[in-house]
């Protein structure tokens, strides 16, 4: 469905990826960990067009994408939820929401139902419709982002640490709403520095250090893989990327 | 007491032509980062526009708003493609070089074509004042103040009921968001640069029947309209609305009861003293540098 070849990018004159593969199948909920700086939210930024790769490609159901604007990756279908404060705070939470259909706009039945829809998956929607998206908890915040993106009803979705300071209530419910998601047929790429939580959630694991993949499999194989400790604990890191045996 | 009425009913008429004026500045802050520098001279230029409207073909100077201010929309609109855009993304002291040199160029234009001298548009109008019981009220202000209350509703309309100006509050707020949801960065920025330069096509031709100007008057109004919304917070519509209140009614009763000459002094007094308790201004949001 999504898939990253040997793709390479960065800011200003550093590459912080150095040809990263990855491959995320249809109805699966990819989950990518790692340590500080290893590339992660990078790699969410480059496939939402949000930076462009210098080198590699990226294509979405055989359609490159790494050459296209954002306003296109969106219509084919890719939304991202980035890490923290994705809203606009001075703007109702309903009002929020109806941008994430800024490209069905002209389509008003289709806007409406879509709202609709969503206010009926996610009930802070509709509970918090005229409140200003600023006033919200963060574990609202990240319900009202999510809905967001649900809004042009995406095959993909990109979340970038979902569960960044959220508390344990708010951690659930945003664990359920993802999984709920992926039931109902959205492929799903989470980055995610809780481990524990990411893998759980996921049905693939890729473990990403320093730029590059180090580690993919099932997120059982990754999360069992005895290199996770290495990474994560210190050590010298593997020389390339592999496979996680099956267990 | 009919003194203090009449001093405050003038600070509020002047006060409402301030916040158009001060809008365009403002709006274009908000969404671009862009100081625009040049507003005070866009202005003065059509001033010189309208004065030319009324005294040669005879349109009314504040009816002439019709035609300057999408005209203005245009002009705003092509020098944010063609010269702004240019330095998009960089910091905003980038931006006052950049618009500082356009009111240059536009106040040497205006020195050339139209000549250094002050001129005034007065219709017939002028002269004459509506009285309400014991208040007189200058016809021109209240007719600019009129057009300036439109224009600002039409401002308002268009940001909270329209696409386009959800799309403008959006990128103000948070652009890496909007682009998230597929708002063009290019092209919202430049409808807000042609609306901001589209507030100076009214607050211009009121402004030819209000005040004397000449090129270089553009110096005078952008000290003014840089007060009101550094007062009113950068980039907030309401903060600009309130502190151009603010100026008018510190100007009209400094003038009443003291002297027109203190009411500049009085208006930036008011700003220090609010600057020492809010230094993000009225209604700024106050930016931690560590995190923005």
């Amino acid at each position: 469905m999504l898939t990253l070849s040997g793709v390479t990018a960065g800011y200003g004159g550093g590459n912080v990826l150095q040809g990263v593969d990855l491959h995320c199948a249809e109805r699966t909920v990819t989950c990518i960990v790692g340590p500080n700086g290893a590339g992660k939210s990078t790699v969410l930024k480059v496939i939402s067009g949000l930076l462009r790769c210098r080198a590699g490609s990226v294509e979405m159901a055989g359609t490159r994408t790494d050459a296209l604007a954002p306003e296109a990756i969106l219509r084919l279908g890719i939304t991202q939820v980035p890490q923290s404060q994705a809203l606009f705070p001075g703007m109702s939470v309903r009002e929020n929401v109806l941008l994430g259909g800024y490209l069905i706009r002209r389509d008003r039945k289709l806007l409406a139902r879509r709202y609709d829809e969503v206010r009926a998956r996610i009930p802070v929607v509709a509970e918090r419709a005229h409140e200003h998206a600023g006033n919200l908890s963060g574990g609202q915040r990240r319900m009202v982002e999510v809905a967001r993106c649900l809004m042009l009803d995406p095959k993909v979705l990109l979340l970038d640490e979902p569960s960044l300071g959220l508390d344990p209530k708010s951690l659930a419910a945003v664990a359920d709403l993802i999984q709920s998601l992926n039931a109902a047929g959205t492929t799903v790429l989470l980055v995610e520095q809780n481990v524990r939580l990411g893998l759980g959630l996921a049905t693939h694991g890729v473990v990403m250090e320093g730029g590059k993949v180090r580690l993919t499999g099932t997120a059982a194989q990754v999360r069992d893989h005895p290199e996770m400790a290495t990474l994560y604990l210190g050590g010298p890191p593997p020389a390339a990327t592999r496979t996680a045996p099956a267990t | 007491m009919a003194q203090l009425v009449q001093a405050l009913a003038l600070g509020v008429l002047i006060g409402g032509i301030y916040a158009l004026m001060a809008s365009g500045l403002t709006l274009i802050f908000g969404v671009l980062r862009v100081i625009n520098i040049a507003q005070g001279a866009f202005l003065i230029l059509v001033a010189t526009f309208t004065w030319w409207l009324w005294r040669v073909i005879g349109i009314d100077p504040i009816v002439a708003a019709v035609i300057t201010t999408p005209l203005m929309f245009g002009v705003g609109w092509l020098l944010y493609r063609f010269v702004i855009s240019r330095i998009r993304g960089q910091a905003p002291s980038m931006s006052v070089l950049l618009t500082f040199g356009l009111a240059l160029v536009i106040e040497g234009v205006l020195n050339v074509v139209a000549g250094n001298k002050f001129r005034s548009a007065t219709p017939a109008y002028f002269e004459e004042s509506f009285r309400v019981g014991r208040v007189l009220l200058p016809k021109a202000q209240v007719y600019g103040f009129l057009a300036a209350i439109v224009v600002l509703g039409v401002l308002y309309l268009i940001l909270t009921r329209t696409w386009t100006g959800r799309a403008i509050r959006a990128t103000s707020q948070n652009p890496s968001a909007a682009a998230l949801v597929g708002v063009g960065a290019t092209g919202t920025a430049a409808l807000a640069f042609a609306l901001g330069s589209a507030s100076a096509g009214v607050g211009g031709s009121i402004l030819s029947v209000l005040y004397p100007f000449f090129p270089a008057s553009h110096y005078d109004w952008i000290s003014r309209l840089l007060g009101i919304v550094v007062l009113g917070g950068m980039g907030s519509l309401p903060g600009a609305l309130t502190g151009a209140l603010i100026l008018g009614l510190a100007e009209t009763l400094t003038a009443t009861y003291a002297s027109l000459q203190w009411a500049t002094l009085v208006f930036y007094l008011v700003i220090m003293a609010v600057l020492l308790v809010r230094p993000q201004g009225l209604f700024g949001a106050r930016l931690r540098e560590d995190a923005a």
